[in-house]
């Protein structure tokens, strides 16, 4: 029950990039098509797993002062094995991705889960936890890259799905529109859960916490003040 | 009942009780009086096909602002004018042969992205016109190209001639022409005359600051200038650099707008300095032809960091 738990909460509740809003570095550079988003998901996953796994595995033999420094070397090895992987199989997809495969080492979401989790809590639901936030990182950034190629490049994995005639939006896939639609999805995802606060009757729950400023992203919950807040709940 | 008649019957309102009567929608009607004179001269030039633009992107730029503030569930306040006036200044961009598609997407861009989400007028941190702007000449270089899109023309696009065939050929078009926009470039951003008579009325009745167009103005023809006397043969005349582009348009209509200038002398003219220095480092070294949309881009960022240059309080250390 709890692992499912674990497992689900990425998908939606606390979404990588768009509810947390981590890991933005490979969000706003890779997704210029679906199958770079993809691509670059199927290696966080394969990182974020294991190294949740790992860490929780190790997580009574680490010393606190030094732990930053292990879940480093422990994900730096795991993104060399992705690495070789890649260049064995997807050389391809290697080639496209470039610099920011190495840098999964210094992804915050690999850290961030590393800190927040794996330190405390047992293997089995450490696992579901980094399973589940990468496929929710995959699925962002897939949904991502999918936006940005059928708008500025008219096709999807490759396939041409606009109408003959279609003028693409170049500035989708450059740079600029990457933080454009990251800015717009952001908005909208605002605009669904405050929609679906106000249908739950939270409407004044909502406001407050608006108001707060801090707490409406959910950003906390990553880290251990928004544990604590939510178990004294 | 005898005492409430006998009351004096005060009418109660919030200070301030003195107005200057200047209000957001008068000085849109202004701002077009003062474009008035270009959108003729860019129809006497341009023929019906600029007016065809003019009138499509003012119609999608007013339509696009009461369809965001419908959906953001706001009163509706397109009477205010602005959202005609930022389309007007974007149609003055675009080449006289845009397509339909190409005005309305640069329309609801400026608004939608350029206005409305950051909450409407005022709110924006860069220029409304500018960013449509942006995202299509970036989207669609070829057709936001004026040069490849106005093929029947005897017209020539003076900064083009000057990038690829040196000062001498630039030289060779009469000022004349430039003044009275026989060039090639954005339909109404060629017609330096009319928008120098438009641009000096409102900055002389201070519907737009003098401080930032005098500002833009000197970096252009100061950077020109000290770039002419470097090397005569690869640059043009201060004047030349003035009357081609966006200069004019951009320097009285597009950085004076007060949504994202500073607020105070110093400020305003060191902004306009530094946007119009901008032009003509992107003119000189940059790969564009015409550097002054991107420079008063440029500058507006740095709107907030001008501002805090502000007078010592009395007694302050």
């Amino acid at each position: 029950m709890s692992v499912l738990k674990e497992f689900t909460k990425g998908l939606w509740k606390e979404l990588p990039p768009f509810r947390l809003v981590l890991g933005l570095c490979p969000t706003l550079a890779v997704t210029n098509s679906a199958e770079n988003g993809l691509g670059m998901g199927a290696a966080v996953v394969f990182v974020l797993t294991l190294s949740n796994m790992i860490i929780s595995m190790v997580r009574h033999i680490i010393p606190a002062k030094v732990r930053i420094a292990c879940f480093i070397v422990i994900a730096a090895s795991l993104v060399v094995a992705v690495e070789l992987l890649m260049q064995a199989y997807a050389y391809p997809l290697y080639q496209r991705l470039g610099i920011f495969v190495p840098l999964i080492v210094v992804n915050c979401i690999i850290l961030g889960r590393a800190e927040a989790f794996a330190a405390k809590n047992g293997v089995a639901a450490s696992a579901a936890d980094g399973l589940g936030m990468g496929l929710g990182f995959t699925m962002s950034l897939t949904f991502l890259g999918s936006i940005r190629e059928i708008l500025g490049n008219g096709t999807w994995f490759g396939m041409a799905v606009m109408p003959e005639g279609y003028e693409p939006l170049r500035i989708m896939v450059q740079a600029p529109g990457a933080f454009i639609c990251l800015g717009l999805i952001l908005a909208g995802m605002n605009m669904l859960a405050f929609r679906q606060a106000r249908r739950k009757g939270e409407q004044a729950e909502a406001l407050a916490r608006q108001q707060q400023g801090c707490g409406a992203c959910g950003g906390c919950a990553a880290c251990g003040a928004g544990a604590r807040d939510a178990q004294a709940q | 009942m005898p005492d409430v008649r006998n009351a004096v019957l005060l009418a109660m309102s919030a200070p301030p009780y003195w107005h200057c009567g200047r209000t957001v929608r008068r000085q849109s009607l202004w701002m077009a009086v003062a474009l008035a004179p270009a959108a003729l001269c860019a129809v006497w030039n341009w023929g019906l096909p600029a007016l065809r633009v003019m009138a499509l992107c003012v119609a999608a730029c007013v339509a696009a602002e009461a369809l965001c503030q419908k959906v953001m569930g706001r009163d509706i306040s397109v009477d205010d004018g602005t959202a005609a006036v930022s389309g007007l200044l974007l149609a003055f961009m675009l080449p006289a042969a845009a397509p339909w598609w190409l005005v309305c997407l640069g329309a609801a861009a400026s608004i939608c992205l350029g206005k409305m989400a950051f909450g409407g007028l005022g709110a924006n941190p860069v220029n409304t016109t500018l960013t449509g702007w942006a995202i299509l000449f970036v989207s669609f270089p070829l057709l936001m190209d004026a040069n490849a899109m106005q093929l029947d023309t005897t017209f020539v696009d003076p900064l083009l001639r000057l990038k690829y065939f040196g000062a001498a050929a630039a030289e060779e078009i009469p000022f004349e022409d430039l003044l009275l926009g026989r060039q090639i470039n954005g339909l109404g951003a060629g017609q330096a005359g009319a928008l120098f008579l438009g641009g000096s009325f409102l900055a002389a009745r201070g519907f737009v600051r003098w401080h930032i167009a005098l500002g833009f103005f000197l970096g252009v023809a100061g950077l020109a200038t000290a770039f002419a006397l470097a090397d005569p043969a690869t640059n043009a005349s201060p004047f030349f650099h003035l009357a081609t582009g966006s200069v004019l348009l951009g320097g009285f209509f597009l950085i004076t707008d007060p949504a994202n200038a500073p607020s105070r002398p110093l400020p305003m003219f060191l902004f306009g300095l530094v946007g119009g220095a901008l032009v003509m480092l992107i003119r000189k070294y940059g790969v564009y032809a015409d550097g002054a949309p991107f420079a008063i881009l440029l500058a507006n960022l740095l709107a907030p960091q001008l501002d805090l240059l502000r007078p010592k309080p009395f007694g302050g250390r």
